[in-house]
């Protein structure tokens, strides 16, 4: 497992750090976190732990004000704070 | 004095410290019930340091499943690594082989996500990039470590901490959107990953999601400077 895995991690970092890259590889790479992180955010508010594919709507309605919190504050203590405090919140509501 | 990178890397590590203790703490307990001793369940914090394959090799030890499957889901859940580590490398062009294969071991989402939040502090700060990692890491470990020897007295699941992570997330998404272009990608992104999630199964969704959002962003790129150059030429 900690072979496979630090294969991943690692053999990108040495090849491409040392040569140089075309313009539209890096282009693409800029994109990659954007991209990255929306995958892995929006799964999290559509789909329940068995990976059915349902609203979880005590993530939803933390998400909804992280979000707007983050983009207009942008701290990022702030943000995970203020959101598990309101999934605390609506875990009683909910 | 200069600045210490070390310990900016180690501060920025905080949120990632606050996620990854009780979500190690849900690892240590899990693989406590599985069967592994807490020497164990540290050492593999320690080695694979992977948060989702571990609780799949948890589960999976726990079905009395042997090694090589284990590695084999492992592989392709870490695959997602492959695009994080490329962006990453971009901004350690000079550091040499030792350094990187040190940072590529310590690579996590979070910490690709922190890191990529104000890329200019990890721009050949290596030293950065290890506080903040090792920091994470050592959370990681404690909190496995934790888990597995007090367990069942912690309440992993209470006071918002399943939200902790995708807290996290959401933050770092937001601190990534940078011009119009940026949110559009984001949608995409989102969109594709439900469907590939629901299509696929696995942890496939992530990596098909984020290569066809970029390329699909290369693409639109391409073209509107194709455009500015045909209009400059006319």
């Amino acid at each position: 497992m900690a072979i496979v895995t630090f294969f991943s991690r690692f053999l990108p970092m040495v090849l491409l750090s040392r040569r140089a890259l075309p313009e539209k590889v890096k282009w693409g790479l800029e994109y990659i976190p954007v991209a990255v992180l929306s995958a892995i955010v929006f799964p999290i508010l559509f789909f329940d732990r068995k990976g059915a594919l349902t609203l979880q709507p005590q993530f939803l309605f933390a998400a909804l004000p992280v979000f707007i919190f983050a983009w207009k504050v942008k701290s990022i203590w702030g943000s995970v704070v203020l959101g598990m405090f309101i999934f605390w919140g609506l875990g009683f509501l909910l | 004095m200069g600045s210490h990178p070390w310990r900016e890397g180690a501060k920025a590590a905080a949120p990632i410290v606050l996620g990854y203790l009780p979500v190690g703490v849900a690892f240590g307990v899990l693989a406590r019930r599985a069967g592994l001793a807490p020497s164990e369940a540290g050492l593999m914090s320690f080695l694979v340091y992977a948060g989702s394959s571990q609780f799949i090799a948890v589960e999976l030890i726990s079905e009395g499943i042997t090694w090589f499957p284990i590695v084999v889901t492992t592989f392709f859940v870490n695959l997602r690594h492959l695009l994080m580590s490329s962006t990453v490398s971009l901004y350690l062009k000079k550091e040499p082989l030792r350094i990187l294969t040190l940072v590529g071991a310590q690579l996590t989402d979070e910490s690709f996500a922190v890191a990529m939040s104000q890329p200019s502090k990890i721009q050949n700060r290596s030293r950065y990039l290890f506080g903040l990692q090792v920091t994470s890491h050592c959370a990681w470990i404690g909190g496995s470590v934790g888990g597995a020897v007090f367990g069942s007295l912690i309440d992993h699941e209470g006071y918002g901490l399943p939200f902790a992570l995708p807290g996290l997330f959401i933050c770092l998404l937001v601190l990534q959107i940078k011009s119009l272009r940026h949110v559009w990608l984001m949608i995409v992104a989102g969109l594709l990953s439900l469907f590939f999630k629901w299509l696929v199964p696995g942890n496939w969704y992530i990596v098909m999601a984020a290569l066809l959002t970029s390329g699909i962003g290369v693409a639109l790129r391409t073209r509107k400077t194709g455009h500015r150059e045909s209009e400059g030429s006319v």
